[in-house]
């Protein structure tokens, strides 16, 4: 009896085991992180990016080191299609020409094996549609291959380590031998699911969007756009009319690459954001005790700007109907001062400024005394002006609207970008030379002479004396110092560590896991907040903003001019929270485009740029069974159904003999 | 309703009616008729009211036709040239396919 118990029990464990679910699907498929993939934008005529077929592209893996495995592929190739699994180097247009001639290829796989010389796909002349007329006679970016403008007919996925081992290990066992046979065998292949919805142009999507008959209401496109960031060095509090003309110190904040959720975009916009932080701290400490000035500052980052000026453009449309920086709100007792485009008395702009030996001061036609300004307050390094063509620049928004405005674009190059690598995935922190010293406020010893730490702490100790200069009329005579720690700091906010002091101490808290893609310098679009604008806008109100001792810590709803925020003292203090009155705001980066009812897209007046929508990007691998085998599969399901039809006839035809019927002799009742 | 317990003319009154009401733009009750009264039309013995029937299938028959080529024209022409027409072809879309032109 006992055994029997003890059998029976060991019975149904040997049973809970077997019955332990995994789905067919999850046996068959391996499933990698999709994100990092190649998605569609559109403009007013065109659509550029990547889209894969409806449900996925599916591809034999061929593993690419050189341009020869890629021809051998292309040549000898048996299969239906592949996808080739490539380094990124090979991505460029000759080999895009040679993929697209043959039809053997249903997107690319690319990921990152070695060090490049240089590496964009921006244009040659960024932004050419927007820019003002002859910018264009130059090559700004010359190594630019322009890809990021081509509407590819394939998906096109970046692969990261782990996930490129395994595709190498199933190439190798599986597709990596006798290649004549590949039509008979089976394959490991990939599935890219990276379907885009809007298609043609943003004319097109939009209006699809907003159908009234359409009885299954989708959204094609969304645009792109963000927030822009102003802060003002004194508040337009007062009546005088010097706190109402403005020096404007603008910097870009976003950029772009081929694909989505990696936007390292070390030398633009970091570079110039950090020097535009570090300015508008160092020139706040300058003015503490100051109280005559003759100008005020207007800081404004920018966002959008690598797509036709987006940010650059609504500023100035705002500004065209009084409507900048903030709508006039009827309600509010003391509403915020306009600022007019007439306002602006000099316009700075930052541009990439990685370490280099010269820094270039590209001045407008109205010439201004800038250059000799910064010039006296330069002891680091060599400054030349450039007369002429501007470089592509936010500037170019204002110059369109006001034509003899002053100003200047600041940056390390004359006539050629000297990062090789705008608007790419390479252009990260090793492309800046940025190492992460972590040191405490004062003790900046460890930090290198030679380092961008100091090359931007020179850079900004240098624009914010200028500055001061302009203002206040007179040489800065206090001691006040740049702070490098806030630079090294800064730049491991934005390279390497989201979760650092400086976004620790605004935002008063730690970081969780955030939603993916919000956290990046990609504009993104309007309808997905990007909470990397906020962090940076909220660090630019921390260093410009005045401690009150308000208790309540709260916006005054009649003078909107001011707002408030409880942030940490210091770096070193994150715990202690003070409260910080700021102007820093918000404006809406959104196109005018996008609000003007009656806009004709065809008049490319304003940026047009949007974004598809999808519903998965996803990226998965698997066993593809040969053909043969395939049609064997269906073939024997199709006469079994076929076969069984037949069989029920049959038996239904004859279902008395087989089933005779008892004799009728009972009645109804009681059979 | 079983056309076999029907009497002729009750047969007769059906066919007249369907062919009547498909001239209010509903070409598949033509259709509908001329599959259902073919075998009273054609196959069976003769009656009195089956010359009238045959003639209302036939002509319910036409309609179709000619309807169906309409239909199917119209079908063709759009889906060519829905991506040309733009504005107005995506104007008279109740549904819009996602991904292409």
């Amino acid at each position: 009896m006992l055994l029997k118990d003890f059998l029976i029990i060991i019975l149904k464990l040997c049973l809970i085991d077997w019955g332990y679910a995994v789905r067919v699907k999850d046996v068959m498929y391996e499933i990698f992180d999709g994100r990092t993939t190649c998605f569609r934008r559109l403009n007013a005529t065109h659509q550029i990016g990547c889209s894969s077929k409806k449900g996925g592209s599916i591809g034999i893996i061929h593993y690419v080191e050189t341009l020869s495995d890629l021809t051998f592929i292309l040549n000898n190739g048996t299969g239906s299609s592949y996808i080739p699994v490539m380094p990124l180097q090979l991505l460029k247009p000759s080999t895009l020409e040679l993929i697209l001639a043959n039809n053997l290829v249903n997107g690319i796989v690319l990921y990152n094996n070695s060090a490049l010389e240089s590496y964009t796909h921006e244009r040659t002349c960024p932004n050419q549609l927007s820019n003002l007329d002859n910018t264009c006679d130059i090559a700004w970016n010359p190594e630019g291959t322009g890809l990021l403008y081509r509407d590819l007919p394939f998906p096109i996925h970046y692969v990261n380590d782990d996930d490129l081992h395994k595709m190498k290990q199933c190439f190798t066992t599986f597709n990596n031998y006798s290649y004549e046979t590949h039509s008979k065998r089976s394959l490991c292949s990939i599935e890219l699911d990276a379907f885009m919805f809007a298609t043609t142009n943003t004319p097109t999507c939009r209006r699809r969007s907003h159908l009234k008959t359409n009885l299954n209401p989708v959204k094609f496109c969304d645009p792109l756009g963000g927030e822009n960031v102003w802060s003002t060095l004194f508040p337009m509090d007062d009546n005088r009319p010097s706190s109402k003309t403005f020096v404007v110190l603008a910097a870009r904040l976003d950029t772009t690459t081929l694909f989505q959720s990696v936007f390292p975009g070390a030398v633009s916009p970091i570079t110039s954001l950090v020097t535009f932080l570090s300015t508008a701290d160092y020139l706040k400490r300058m003015v503490r005790d100051v109280d005559n000035y003759d100008q005020n500052v207007l800081f404004l980052l920018l966002n959008g700007e690598s797509y036709d000026y987006i940010g650059s453009q609504r500023v100035v449309y705002d500004m065209q109907r009084n409507a900048f920086p903030l709508k006039q709100e009827s309600d509010a007792t003391n509403p915020v001062p306009l600022i007019r485009v007439k306002d602006i008395s000099l316009f700075m702009e930052l541009s990439h400024l990685s370490k280099s030996d010269t820094l270039y001061v590209h001045n407008t036609k109205e010439a201004s005394n800038i250059f000799s300004v910064l010039q006296a307050n330069n002891n680091f390094s060599k400054i030349e002006t450039v007369d002429g063509v501007l470089p592509p620049a936010s500037i170019h928004s204002f110059l369109k609207e006001r034509e003899n405005m002053s100003g200047a674009v600041i940056a390390n190059y004359k006539h050629t970008y000297v990062n090789k690598f705008f608007n790419s995935i390479y252009d990260n922190a090793s492309n800046i030379d940025y190492r992460y010293y972590n040191v405490s406020e004062g003790d900046y010893a460890e930090i290198p002479q030679d380092s961008i730490q100091h090359f931007t702490a020179n850079v900004s100790e240098m624009l914010a004396k200028s500055i001061y200069r302009e203002i206040i009329g007179k040489d800065y005579a206090g001691n006040e110092t740049t702070r490098i720690g806030l630079i090294d700091e800064l730049y491991n906010c934005y390279l390497l560590d989201a979760d650092c002091k400086v976004h620790q101490a605004v935002q008063r808290k730690k970081l969780r896991e955030t939603p993916y893609n919000s956290y990046s310098l990609y504009v993104g679009v309007t309808v997905v907040p990007n909470l990397l604008t906020y962090a940076i806008g909220l660090t630019l109100a921390w260093l410009t903003g005045n401690v009150t001792n308000s208790t309540m810590c709260m916006k005054d709803t009649h003078t909107p001019l001011f707002q408030y925020f409880n942030m940490s003292a210091s770096m070193d203090n994150l715990n202690t929270t003070v409260c910080y009155r700021t102007t820093m705001n918000f404006s809406e980066a959104l196109s005018p485009a996008f609000i003007i009812d009656d806009y004709d897209w065809k008049s490319g007046k304003y940026s047009s740029w949007s974004e598809s929508t999808w519903k998965d990007l996803s990226v998965r691998m698997f066993l593809k069974p040969a053909s043969a085998e395939e049609r064997f599969t269906l073939a024997i399901g199709s006469i079994t159904m076929i076969m069984s039809i037949i069989l029920i006839y049959f038996i239904k035809t004859r279902a008395n003999i087989l089933f005779p019927t008892p004799e009728q002799n009972c009645s109804q009742s009681n059979c | 309703m079983d056309l076999e317990k029907m009497t002729n003319d009750k047969k007769l009154y059906l066919c007249k009616w369907y062919f009547k009401v498909g001239f209010a733009c509903l070409p598949f009750l033509w259709t509908v008729n001329v599959i259902w009264f073919f075998n009273e039309a054609f196959r069976k013995p003769k009656y009195d009211e089956q010359q009238h029937i045959k003639r209302y299938v036939i002509f319910s028959f036409i309609g179709s036709v000619i309807w169906g080529i309409i239909i199917l024209s119209w079908i063709i022409a759009f889906q060519v040239n829905r991506a040309k027409w733009g504005e107005f072809a995506d104007d008279i879309s109740f549904i819009i396919p996602l991904g292409v032109p």
